[in-house]
């Protein structure tokens, strides 16, 4: 017998398709919004004006800003667990990045084994990315929400039209059992 | 010696095939790797093959000596490279943009790895003519072992998540031998407090080489200016300030040199000459900077003529030497995030040492 070549990745990379999706809770009446911002360009426009739509037109009784300084990171755990104590949903974003939209889905997946349902919206060049961290954390398919790329370059104006066009989206992934249709 | 009949080339191709076949590649042929080979290089280093070495917390992935050495060999090192695959493996995962998604990032950054001290002759690292390569097997598969690692190990593979948008030219082969001998200045490995005549290995991240020909002039401070241009120029500024790095020719260094610069005399001039005015800044959209020091198209110029720096210390203007001193041609760095320009000696388990000496790096003569 000759010699077996040996594999250089030492093993699957991907975790089983475990994850679990926190339980919705139908509407956002009186919910308390978090807001993950990951300090890209024009994320904080974006994210708060969700937030504001989510008050003025959902019901939801309160925001919750929080910053994530490192963008390329996965949130600290002392970040997560202030998000799941103080808040009843979580939006995240912008995945506008090859490291930010793969740590957004990785945070997203994580807030919902923590038992709070998130939306995490990531730009569209970035799919390929996010899936594939969704995929290692055992949560393959996770649905998240987009906007077309790109977003840095928008102004003010722009962002907040694109926090409108997104809502639906968002709505849905937070509220309905399936995600958006 | 074995004569090439004897070999099996169709076994070979078929082995090589398979490597293709499991996603292993970067897109060159593999050295196809059998215990008996892993082995050899486990053999160069005291270090437990279980030990892990560098993490993507962002992935979830460890590589282990082990690991760093199956990769090592499949990107063709001979085995006793491998004490400065780990030396050079730690020392760009020692950078903090490496490990903070560098490696997935849409500028594609590469591993700009350096040499210093005895091991280039040992094991034949060219640091002469054709520095950047190619064309030198220590030089170019200890580069690609990094490369690997990353696609194999920490599995970030390109258009997944790898997200590089256009990528870099020379992404996973540059790894440059500094001319000790033809250099005025001490070695970029001097002053980390690592024992005279250890062999060290200095890693950044680089978004691309930018070369300054400069053969026209013999005034130290009218070729400065030349390389100041290209420093500054706009494109390569994203935030406030910048790093941007010199791989000097041995004959710009020993002109510097003779003009009464060091090192860090020429690092300051940079310093201080290096940047952009307001109005320069505002045509390309870049004279705003938002509280994350972010440049962005801030609107109307208000300050038109105030000049804006992008060196702010010597550690930003990180300098080596290398190359043939046949011209007066040198290469600006551009460094992704910032150089902590930390060199990690090359540990050789010591009865591993010694087969290859004997073999001369520097001077254009870089043999192997």
């Amino acid at each position: 017998m000759p010699n077996a070549i040996l594999d250089p990745t030492g093993g699957s990379k991907e975790a089983p398709a475990s994850a679990a999706l926190a339980p919705r809770r139908g509407g956002l009446a009186g919910a308390t919004v978090g807001l993950l911002v990951n300090t890209k360009q024009n994320a904080d426009i974006f994210l708060q004006e969700v937030g504001r739509l989510l008050v003025d037109g959902y019901g939801a009784a309160s925001v919750l800003a929080r910053t994530k300084v490192a963008f390329a990171q996965p949130a600290p755990d002392a970040l997560l667990k202030e998000l799941t104590t103080e808040c009843d949903v979580v939006i995240t974003g912008i995945g506008d990045c090859g490291s930010c939209s793969a740590s957004a889905v990785a945070d997203g997946v994580a807030l919902e084994g923590r038992g709070i349902p998130a939306a995490v919206i990531c730009s569209d060049a970035f799919r390929g990315s996010a899936d594939a961290i969704a995929r290692l954390h055992g949560a393959p398919g996770y649905r998240y929400a987009t906007t077309p790329h790109p977003v840095a370059v928008l102004t003010p104006g722009q962002v907040r039209e694109r926090a409108q066009a997104v809502l639906p989206d968002v709505v849905a992934l937070i509220t309905a059992p399936g995600g958006p249709a | 010696m074995t004569g090439s009949g004897e070999l099996d080339p169709d076994l070979a191709q078929r082995a090589i095939e398979y490597c293709y076949q499991q996603g292993w590649s970067d897109g060159l042929p593999l050295v196809p790797v059998s215990q008996p080979l892993l082995e050899e290089f486990l053999a160069q280093t005291a270090r437990d093959p279980n030990e892990v070495i560098g993490s993507l917390e962002a992935v979830g992935r460890d590589c282990t000596v082990r690991l760093a050495a199956l990769n090592a060999a499949l990107a063709g090192c001979r085995p006793e490279y491998f004490p400065v695959v780990l030396a050079a493996f730690e020392a760009v995962m020692a950078e903090r943009a490496a490990r903070g998604g560098g490696w997935q990032s849409t500028s594609g950054p590469a591993p700009l790895i350096v040499v210093n001290g005895p091991v280039r002759g040992e094991l034949g690292f060219n640091a002469g003519g054709g520095a950047f390569g190619p064309g030198f097997r220590a030089n170019a598969t200890v580069a690609r072992s990094v490369g690997l690692i990353v696609r194999n190990v920490f599995g970030v593979v390109p258009q997944v998540l790898e997200q590089a948008t256009q990528g870099v030219l020379g992404r996973w082969s540059i790894c440059l031998a500094e001319n000790e001998e033809e250099s005025p200045w001490e070695p970029l490995s001097a002053g980390a407090g690592l024992p005279e005549g250890a062999s060290a290995v200095s890693a950044t991240l680089t978004r691309t080489c930018e070369f300054v020909d400069n053969r026209h002039s013999q005034d130290a401070e009218q070729v400065l200016w030349d390389f100041a241009d290209t420093i500054s120029r706009t494109g390569a500024l994203i935030f406030k300030d910048t790093s941007c790095g010199v791989v000097f020719c041995p004959e710009h260094a020993q002109l510097l040199a003779a003009a009464g610069f060091t090192k860090a005399a020429a690092a300051d001039w940079l310093i201080e000459h290096c940047g952009r005015s307001g109005a320069d800044l505002h045509r390309a959209g870049k004279d705003g900077l938002s509280e994350n020091n972010v440049r962005f198209a801030a609107g109307p110029p208000r300050d038109g003529e105030a000049f804006s720096r992008i060196l702010p210390s010597r550690q930003h203007v990180p300098i080596v030497v290398a190359g043939a001193r046949n011209a007066a041609i040198s290469m600006v760095v551009r460094v992704f995030g910032l150089w902590s320009g930390t060199p990690v000696a090359v540990e050789t388990r010591p009865a591993a040492r010694g087969v290859t000496a004997g073999l001369a790096a520097g001077g254009g003569d870089g043999r192997r």
